[in-house]
């Protein structure tokens, strides 16, 4: 695929949140008639659907297809844990630059509120038992607490990503968390602590909700959208893991965190832009932490460099690169399948300049990065403008 | 529960340590050793992750290492049946034959430091339907005392 050779027709998301009364089938149908609306198409003109979720059983994903059309189009599972609605994504943009079909969808929904309660998933059993001792959480916090031992860097630090993040959050409609006051790293330094140095409000919620993309030919997108700023897709790439000396095949594994750096420069590569030329960044910030060892690994900081874009507020919005202009994963909200979705329907809003109070002036260029267990890691970056 | 000494025990997983018969001896991480490179991996593994040579040796680790990271959860833990857990320790252990074997921890939140010696242990997360206890591997800090022994 060719930057450029590929364009974002619409998004839709709902509002992430816990939603006990709400099925997957009906959070997907809310998304992607939210997304068909925004392309401006029907769903009989979409030719190709890729479908994530984390949680449900096998058919849930055609199932909930179903809620918007029975076309027969060829529908794909997609699963790459946190990583799933940009993997999702992914499939769609290279289902369009093969020639496979003219327009594809990328459809997430998750009930990760109800999973997790219901004790479902693959925590427990078997070989799985051995590695479920350890929590997310718990692993995060340790990439936590080597980065205080290696750089000096303190919980404050972290709680100033956090804060910034909720505070995004509130001026978002589409965020789960929408503060009605200004955090501040005091506040969430006080939160409760869940694993050294890591306290709640440092954590993404347990989310509910749907996201959805549709993606099409540059020409098509303006035969069909003409007025408004053409968003097209510079590169969209996945890599799992590099086998790297002291790395740990036991307990969640998310890394090793060279997998950031190495997607990135893959990424960067296939787009032909580096990181100087990108307007925004959205991360995988389940732990407020782990954002600031993406700002190395992802190339906006040199190494041992990343508090100091802390300190600066370089980025919250206004600053020079912002992160997480929706809230992140800490504020917008985690659902699962959806996550990768509700980041790419973020700059599609901010490449289109459609992003209200949280607009990035003149954003040109936005990338995507998820993280996922196992492990994974997908970036997509995205630009106004662009053709091939 | 019954709290005779001739408990037995068996592993939460079979194949990825070993459980001595004397209490005192520490257990050893079952892994393995690449055939072409020497690259040493834990748990078993039949292909080098590094080289990708088809052929292992199974080999005991050191039950020794280094801490390279460690936190402490605040939370009871996870599949542990005991009442007593109120949180624990978490970390990452290098063996001097090169594996990071991730893994709980014994002792409290200020019990640890990045770069100490750490040795493994075995503890019990419950009883199962027989009557054995379940154990998981840990690791704990070497004891001042115990390093005086040796």
């Amino acid at each position: 695929m060719k930057p450029g050779e590929v364009a974002v027709l619409g998004v839709g998301m709902t509002r992430f949140g816990v939603y006990p009364d709400r099925s997957n089938a009906e959070l997907a149908r809310e998304a992607g008639v939210a997304a068909l609306r925004d392309a401006g198409i029907s769903f009989a003109q979409v030719g190709e659907a890729f479908v994530g979720y984390l949680f449900g059983t096998v058919m849930t994903g055609i199932k909930a297809m179903k809620e918007l059309g029975l076309t027969g189009l060829p529908v794909t599972h997609v699963e790459n844990a946190s990583a799933t609605g940009l993997v999702a994504f992914r499939e769609a943009v290279y289902a369009v630059a093969s020639g496979r079909c003219e327009i594809a969808m990328a459809l997430g929904f998750d009930r990760m509120s109800q999973s997790l309660r219901a004790g479902s998933g693959s925590r427990g059993i078997g070989r799985d038992e051995i590695d479920s001792v350890i929590l997310p959480a718990a692993y995060f916090s340790l990439w936590a607490m080597r980065r205080m031992h290696e750089r000096g860097t303190k919980p404050l630090h972290f709680a100033e990503i956090a804060a910034k993040n909720w505070n995004h959050g509130a001026l978002n409609p589409k965020s789960d968390r929408q503060p009605d006051h200004v955090v501040t790293a005091e506040e969430v330094l006080a939160s409760r602590k869940i694993a050294e140095p890591v306290t709640a409000m440092m954590t993404c919620p347990v989310d509910d909700g749907a996201a959805c993309a549709i993606v099409a030919r540059p020409e098509l997108a303006q035969r069909l959208q003409p007025g408004r700023p053409l968003v097209t897709v510079l590169a969209s790439v996945l890599q799992t893991e590099t086998y790297t000396p002291g790395h740990t095949f036991v307990g969640p594994v998310v890394g090793p965190p060279s997998m950031s750096r190495d997607t990135a420069r893959e990424a960067y590569e296939k787009a032909g832009v580096g990181p100087e030329d990108v307007d925004l960044v959205l991360v995988h910030d389940a732990f407020a932490n782990e954002e600031l060892e993406y700002y190395e690994l992802l190339g906006f900081a040199a190494p041992g460099e990343a508090e100091k874009l802390v300190e600066t507020g370089a980025t919250r919005l206004g600053g020079r690169i912002p992160f997480n202009t929706d809230g992140g994963l800490i504020a917008r909200g985690h659902p699962g399948g959806p996550t990768g979705l509700a980041q790419i329907h973020e700059i599609a809003l901010q490449l289109r300049g459609e992003a209200g109070r949280r607009q990035v002036p003149d954003a040109r260029i936005g990338l995507a990065h998820l993280v996922g267990g196992g492990s994974v890691c997908a970036i997509s970056l995205l630009a106004r403008g662009y053709t091939a | 529960l019954a709290h005779s000494a001739a408990r037995e025990r068996v592993p939460i997983e079979p194949g990825f340590f070993t459980i001595p018969d004397d209490p005192k001896q520490p257990p050893r991480l079952l892994g393995s050793r690449c055939r072409a490179c020497g690259e040493h991996f834990f748990p078993r593994r039949e292909i080098c992750a590094k080289c990708l040579n088809q052929g292992t040796d199974d080999v005991a680790l050191s039950p020794r290492g280094t801490l390279y990271t460690w936190t402490y959860v605040y939370f009871p833990m996870f599949n542990s049946k005991r009442g007593d857990t109120g949180g624990y320790g978490v970390g990452q252990v290098d063996l001097p034959e090169g594996p990071r074997i991730q893994a709980v921890l014994s002792g409290g939140p200020g019990d640890f430091q990045i770069g100490m010696p750490m040795e493994l242990e075995l503890e019990v997360l419950r009883e199962n339907s027989k009557g054995q206890d379940v154990v998981i591997h840990r690791f704990r800090p070497v004891s001042p005392r115990a390093e005086a022994a040796r």
